[in-house]
């Protein structure tokens, strides 16, 4: 199999994660397209130094969400893009429309976290272990204790306040 | 709702994106090369447009250089370029390097800390440039009343009385505004890199 298959073979086997990172950090269809295109050039540009040494699901969502974080702050400065072709522009929530509104409902929740404690979350939704959200965060397993039991309080007083 | 509860619902959401996978080989192909590559051109932003009026600023006051006779006139006009081109070079060295070619197989916090950084820099150079107009202030009504009505402050009074005090009453409540902006983000950026580095 050779690089461009092998790439290929990866992205199909884990887009679910780079729809979600998408879904989580942009609050636009449009910009979540965007997003999606953006995180797989970088993976493609960034293929080569995937060392195998952790898993590929832990190299990619490493990649995507830094994607997602120079995307979130360059669309602060007002940024143009180059659409995809037409035949490339059917992207899933086009298909489901309850996945918009779910999505909308963790945005809700994690809008009020800081980009650190958001990724964290997203990675412990997604039963990442916590050596795993270390890897891919750069911060210590401790430190990953601890913002997940502050985030977890964080957010139980935000529910006590709206109701 | 508490995070037990969002990590049930986001398991469903996990299932619905298995359930709808789009993307098809020619698809990821397509995005793999460069001419699909999202966010090719970015718009001017202020702090270019800010840098082409200093500019702008600069070259008239080069080209009317011979109106300004004296030697107080000429060290206002000299001054005046001076200050604008180094409100450009600070205003261009200020501008966040947000290039996508940076390492994106770093930690996320990695990322994060730099922008942190990059955000502290860009405020603090702001506030240098805010001072600046200051300066810059004095200098350009000198030079104004002399362009624009061929006297020198001492035959223009009443110029540069109601220009000094509406310059001055404008930058100060402007300077107070973005003072306090600066200082609220500076802040922010500051305190999220003391939580990186905890």
């Amino acid at each position: 199999m050779n690089k461009k298959e092998s790439f290929i073979t990866a992205i199909k086997n884990n887009e679910g994660i780079i729809y979600k990172i998408a879904s989580l950090y942009t609050n636009d269809v449009h910009d979540k397209d965007d997003l999606v295109q953006e995180i797989i050039y970088q993976l493609w540009k960034s293929f080569d130094s995937f060392d195998q040494r952790s898993a590929l699901s832990t190299w990619m969502y490493r990649v995507s969400m830094n994607v997602a974080i120079y995307h979130l702050k360059i669309s602060k400065r007002k940024v143009v893009t180059v659409p995809l072709d037409e035949q490339f522009s059917d992207l899933p929530e086009a298909v489901n429309p309850g996945w918009e509104e779910k999505m909308a409902v963790f945005r809700q929740h994690l809008n009020n976290l800081n980009l650190l404690d958001k990724g964290i979350v997203m990675l412990y939704l997604e039963n990442k272990s916590y050596e795993e959200i270390a890897q891919i965060t750069g911060i210590s397993e401790t430190n990953v204790g601890t913002r997940i039991f502050r985030i977890k309080e964080k957010l139980k007083n935000q529910i006590t306040k709206q109701f | 709702m508490e995070l037990e509860d969002l990590k049930n619902t986001w398991g469903d959401v996990t299932n619905q994106v298995k359930n709808q996978q789009k993307l098809n080989p020619e698809m990821i192909e397509q995005m793999t090369r460069a001419k699909y590559h999202s966010r090719l051109k970015k718009i001017a932003c202020p702090e270019i447009i800010g840098v082409i009026i200093c500019m702008i600023g600069a070259g008239y006051i080069v080209l009317n250089f011979s109106k300004l006779a004296g030697i107080f006139l000429q060290a206002a006009g000299i001054i005046s370029i001076l200050l604008l081109l180094l409100m450009s070079a600070i205003s261009l060295l200020s501008l966040p390097r947000f290039h996508m070619s940076r390492d994106m197989n770093r930690p996320y916090s990695e990322t994060l800390k730099e922008f942190a950084v990059q955000k502290i820099r860009f405020h603090k150079f702001q506030k240098i440039n805010l001072m600046l107009s200051y300066l810059l202030l004095v200098n350009t009504i000198i030079l104004l009343s002399m362009f624009f009505s061929g006297k020198d402050l001492t035959g223009n009074k009443y110029f540069w009385i109601f220009s000094f005090s509406f310059g001055y009453i404008f930058l100060l409540f402007y300077s107070k505004w973005v003072s306090k902006y600066y200082n609220k983000t500076l802040r922010q950026a500051e305190d999220q890199l003391k939580e990186l580095a905890s």
